[in-house]
């Protein structure tokens, strides 16, 4: 039996420390999901009270057919979804723009961003761009990314996290990653040109 | 004779081991012959490590706080009906 399995029982049978360590161990994860969710540090704290609230009504209600981080990730994908249904509706599409954006992914490759190591790139002026490029993609095309490519669950986790296909999934990941490709393609060529015109001028 | 665009397409796929074997194949040849398809691959998977270990995880201290006393005040009132339950 997993770990988190075993603090689930013992919150079941009366324990609430175990319950502060599920906490503990997922608020982190959570609160990032919630943030890249709704964009908005304070809507993502109630989100995250209300989520954990639920998980702890629900606890008795886990089957454990998934893992435990599965399942609470649905309940906080859910509860965003449900704010932002009510709070921001237009937010909420499925079939969204990224489908007619014809040029996603097809841009030639920069120079810049090929060859510089992963650990250069991921500067803090880089995380910035990142950030960036996750926070303008659509909702789900946002929420279906960070969860495979952030969080590290697989296509099939995220399908049961978010309630979609699979092939939905593969769809939204696709076009998701490769619009952000483009974003930080766009970024590194423009720097790549000035780094040269710099260089020129001297 | 698949052209650079649909290879382009499968790098998703190709990426989350959601395709088959022979058609794995098809893209290494592919990325091994044509050094634009190659880079931009490199972009693509780079991109995704990029978004793997770039984006903070970060919980301030104070939302870990009230965090805790929120549950502790809340949890309470729902403890029983849970073992009721049970």
């Amino acid at each position: 039996m997993d770990q988190d399995r075993e603090l689930v029982n013992r919150v079941i049978k009366g324990d609430y420390d175990a319950f502060e360590l599920l906490v503990e161990k997922h608020q982190g994860r959570i609160y990032r999901h919630l943030r890249k969710m709704v964009k908005d540090y304070n809507i993502a704290e109630d989100l995250l009270q209300e989520t954990f609230l639920s998980a702890y009504k629900g606890l008795n209600r886990f089957s454990g057919n998934s893992s435990f981080a599965t399942w609470l990730f649905r309940i906080a994908t859910n509860t965003a979804l449900m704010f932002l249904r009510k709070h921001r509706p237009d937010n909420v599409q499925y079939d969204d723009d990224l489908r007619t954006r014809a040029h996603v992914g097809h841009t030639p490759a920069s120079a810049e961003f090929a060859n510089t190591p992963l650990d250069l790139l991921l500067s803090d002026e880089g995380r910035r761009k990142i950030e960036q490029a996750i926070d303008e993609l659509p909702l789900m095309y946002r929420t279906v990314l960070m969860l495979r490519d952030v969080e590290g669950f697989s296509v099939r986790e995220v399908s049961k996290i978010t309630d979609s296909s699979v092939a939905a999934i593969k769809s939204r990941l696709h076009r998701a990653r490769h619009s952000v490709r483009d974003a930080l393609n766009s970024y590194y060529s423009e720097r790549d040109v000035y780094t040269h015109r710099g260089v020129t001028a001297k | 004779m698949k052209d650079c665009k649909e290879f382009c397409d499968k790098f998703s796929d190709y990426l989350d081991g959601e395709i088959c074997e022979s058609e794995c194949c098809l893209i290494e040849e592919h990325l091994k012959d044509c050094p634009p398809c190659d880079q931009l691959f490199h972009e693509f998977q780079t991109t995704v490590q990029m978004c793997k270990h770039g984006v903070s995880e970060e919980l301030p201290e104070t939302v870990r706080e009230r965090l805790r006393t929120f549950l502790r005040e809340h949890c309470k009132k729902e403890e029983l009906k849970i073992r009721e339950e049970c």
